[in-house]
């Protein structure tokens, strides 16, 4: 092909891949680098607030108030910090604390639990908090996704009824459909103090059962959630993958006495490969970019995730630059997650696959 | 159809002088564009200032559920596409500490006859009015008469005698627990510690600073009592915001809760309740003998956007529409209004006697919210026994000092 016709078919792509990814992740980073404030002075202010009916409370307090330039409008800041916002979001100093061994060691318990409770010190802290349960999530949900994915689109794929087929196929994928934050608010319904799925064990005399009260039961309905909801993708890109099986090869494989097992095994499995290490990479992408789940049980006590820092950073705090540091870190890690993959593909690209 | 317009309409149809009043008032042309959350009254203004239309007058009202979000994003540009916003006590301070509210003075004299506007509506940073005001709202004592009476309990003063029912009423087999509270882990859990920290004599900061002082002696009470009251509520309580509290008693579970006075009617409303008549309000516990009730006074009002370019008076107008004399006449059990001919249902009785108890308003400084959203998000460790009180504490006050430093209050 010539370059001027290849420049022509691949140009408009790679403008719209530089405008709506590479720019704005510039501008992320280069946002992440600066912090900004409206400067302000502590000042004597009273304050006058209404009570009820027609009774006012006065409360007379120093504190900080916008400085004003000659037209009135407040003061702003924009002071480069370099990494000092993502320093702020990985909380260095917190952890260097907690790794500095004369504050924790206890000379009286073993080295284990010195490591267990400089563990504990430093999920202790949000961003490191959120990054426990992140990798959690994701470590836990991409095998169970995969291998649940692979069994359903087995079946489906063995099915004999065509008719039956096509809302097995449907039905499967309903998960997909219902939007995340639906989703999980549904969950949270259902086993809330007397959800229908709560109600539902007591009714059966298993007792009450309390789904809400602490991190593990949280934290496996979240990725239980996760895995109802992403096993449905996986589902169907391995049922396209089962339909272009070589016949032929498996064939052969019975002619030669292959079990089920070993069909599956040195046939099916090895033509899905390609597929299983992309539902892989997106799910991976997905898992660490978890939100919806964690912001509607509100638990980020129990569960938190690097989505949802950076989210209450920028609202609750206010935070811009921060909540772009933070958001840098999480593009970072997704990066560092994706590398086995990516290097098992570049390989077979070299094999010439 | 709101009541208002009903009203409207029947007093057009009736052809009475008397109602005139009722026909808006509002004198300009052009376009106000109004944000605001979204509850029960708020719908009741947007519905009187859109009866406003017409005339070459077009008012857009965005309701929103985001609107802690969604206002200080809309207020934060060059040019703010909104003449009117809605705020809080809370976000009040936070905007005006930003400079992005401009002061009404003027207004509020050159209408106050027309608009009859009462002097304990306005909201005042020194002598600046800032927000104007129309309705309070307070977490307040909720509690099953029926079964309190049955035990022979007098209606709860104090968290002790909170603490001495609650331990009575766990023998009473039709409810499931003798408490619930709003704990749900962050912005709710910190607002009940807000609340009885602040009347056990708490202080926040140290006067005339932004050092944070809530890592105290007083802090870790505050805890422990928190601690032990959940004893007594659903295993789940960390995850149970206002509403999962409402529901509970509506579903008649519980006997006992703090809850937010504008879920009061919701207690009385058939399709939902199973325990209508049977829930009274009284004022919030005091955290001690001869305190003062542990709740905070808020308020909801209208501000101006300090960036907007529309035209102020029109605005300004459209907002008293909104929140007129006949608004509240016509509307007397939607909210707890502030205006002077709000006559309170049994509703309001909770915040009354709250406010007449000497309850605080909620603290109107600037770096509170930094506070608030640093204790959400780490006291919630004591109460599942990951971390003492202190150490909570501590971590609060870690996470307060990096977010004032970073907002610019805290050098």
């Amino acid at each position: 092909m010539k370059f001027k016709t290849f420049a022509l078919f691949v140009g408009p792509s790679v403008l719209a891949m530089l405008a709506l990814i590479a720019l704005p992740l510039v501008g992320v980073t280069y946002i992440s680098l600066y912090s900004s404030s409206v400067k302000t002075e502590i000042v004597e202010v009273k304050t006058q607030v209404p009570v009820f009916a027609g009774v006012v409370q006065e409360v007379v307090t120093k504190v900080p108030q916008p400085v004003l330039d000659e037209n009135g409008n407040p003061v702003k800041s924009w002071d480069y910090v370099g990494l000092g916002n993502i320093e702020s979001v990985l909380a260095t100093d917190q952890i260097a604390d907690a790794i500095a061994s004369d504050n924790t060691v206890d000379e009286s318990v073993g080295t284990i639990d010195n490591l267990i409770n400089m563990y504990y010190e430093i999920v202790d802290v949000d961003f490191w908090a959120a990054l426990e349960f992140t990798l959690l999530y994701t470590l836990i949900t991409l095998p169970a996704v995969l291998a649940l994915g692979f069994l359903l689109a087995m079946s489906v794929h063995r099915a004999a009824n065509k008719h039956f087929k096509g809302s097995l196929i449907f039905a499967t994928l309903l998960p997909m459909i219902v939007t995340p934050l639906v989703g999980s608010l549904s969950i949270y319904w259902l086993f809330l103090d007397n959800g229908v799925m709560s109600s539902l064990l007591q009714m059966l005399g298993l007792g009450k059962v309390y789904f809400l009260k602490d991190a593990f039961s949280i934290r496996s309905l979240i990725i239980l959630y996760g895995i109802w909801s992403t096993t449905p993708f996986a589902f169907i890109i391995f049922y396209a993958g089962l339909q272009t099986v070589a016949q032929d090869s498996l064939e052969a494989a019975n002619l030669d006495g292959a079990t089920p097992w070993q069909q599956t095994r040195y046939v099916i499995l090895p033509h899905l490969a390609p597929l299983m290490i992309f539902v892989s990479m997106i799910h991976v992408m997905d898992a660490y970019r978890i939100f919806e789940p964690v912001l509607v049980f509100g638990s980020n006590l129990f569960a938190n995730s690097l989505q949802y820092l950076t989210y209450h950073t920028l609202y609750f705090e206010d935070n811009f630059n921060k909540a772009a540091a933070s958001a840098v870190l999480t593009v970072i890690g997704v990066a560092i997650l994706l590398i086995p993959a990516v290097i098992r593909n570049w390989r077979e690209h070299k094999r010439g696959h | 159809m709101s009541i208002l317009k009903k009203a409207v309409m029947g007093s057009t149809l009736m052809l009475v002088p008397a109602f005139a009043s009722a026909a808006c008032m509002v004198k300009g042309t052009g376009e106000v564009n109004v944000i605001s959350n979204s509850f029960p009254s708020a719908e009741v203004a947007a519905n009187a200032a859109k009866a406003c239309e017409g005339n070459g007058l077009t008012i857009k009202w965005k309701l929103t559920r985001e609107s802690e979000t969604e206002i200080p994003q809309a207020l934060s540009a060059s040019v703010t596409p909104y003449e009117l916003t809605m705020v809080t006590n809370e976000s009040a301070t936070q905007l005006q500490a930003a400079g992005k509210l401009q002061a009404m003075n003027d207004l509020v004299e050159k209408y106050r006859e027309q608009y009859q506007i009462d002097d304990s509506m306005l909201i005042r940073f020194g002598n600046d009015i800032m927000a104007i005001a129309f309705q309070v709202n307070a977490q307040n004592l909720f509690f099953r008469k029926d079964l309190l009476e049955k035990y022979g309990l007098e209606t709860p003063e104090t968290y002790e005698d909170v603490l001495a029912a609650a331990k009575v009423l766990k023998q009473e087999e039709s409810i499931e627990f003798p408490l619930a509270g709003t704990y749900k882990s962050g912005w709710n859990l910190a607002q009940e510690f807000v609340n009885l920290y602040l009347a056990a004599g708490g202080e926040f900061f140290k006067p005339g600073s932004v050092e944070p002082t809530f890592n105290n002696e007083t802090g870790v009470k505050t805890l422990q009592l928190l601690k032990e009251l959940s004893g007594y509520m659903s295993p789940n309580f960390l995850a149970l915001d206002t509403t999962a509290v409402m529901q509970q008693f509506q579903q008649g579970k519980i006997a006992m809760a703090n809850l937010w006075a504008s879920r009061a009617a919701k207690m009385d409303d058939a399709k939902e309740s199973k325990v209508v008549g049977m829930i009274d309000f009284a004022a919030a516990p005091a955290t001690y003998q001869g305190g003062k009730p542990a709740t905070t006074l808020w308020w909801d009002g209208f501000a101006m956007p300090k960036s907007m370019d529309g035209d102020r008076d029109l605005a300004f107008q459209v907002m008293m529409e909104s929140i007129s004399r006949d608004v509240v006449e016509n509307n007397q059990g939607v909210t707890t209004w502030l205006r002077s001919n709000y006559k309170p249902t049994r509703y309001a009785a909770g915040v009354a006697a709250s406010a007449r108890g000497g309850a605080a308003a909620y603290p109107m400084i600037p770096q509170m919210t930094l506070a608030h959203s640093a204790l959400g998000n780490n006291i919630g460790d004591f109460l599942i026994g990951k971390e003492s009180a202190a150490e909570a504490l501590a971590d609060a006050e870690t996470a307060y000092r990096t977010a004032a430093k970073e907002a610019g209050y805290l050098k």
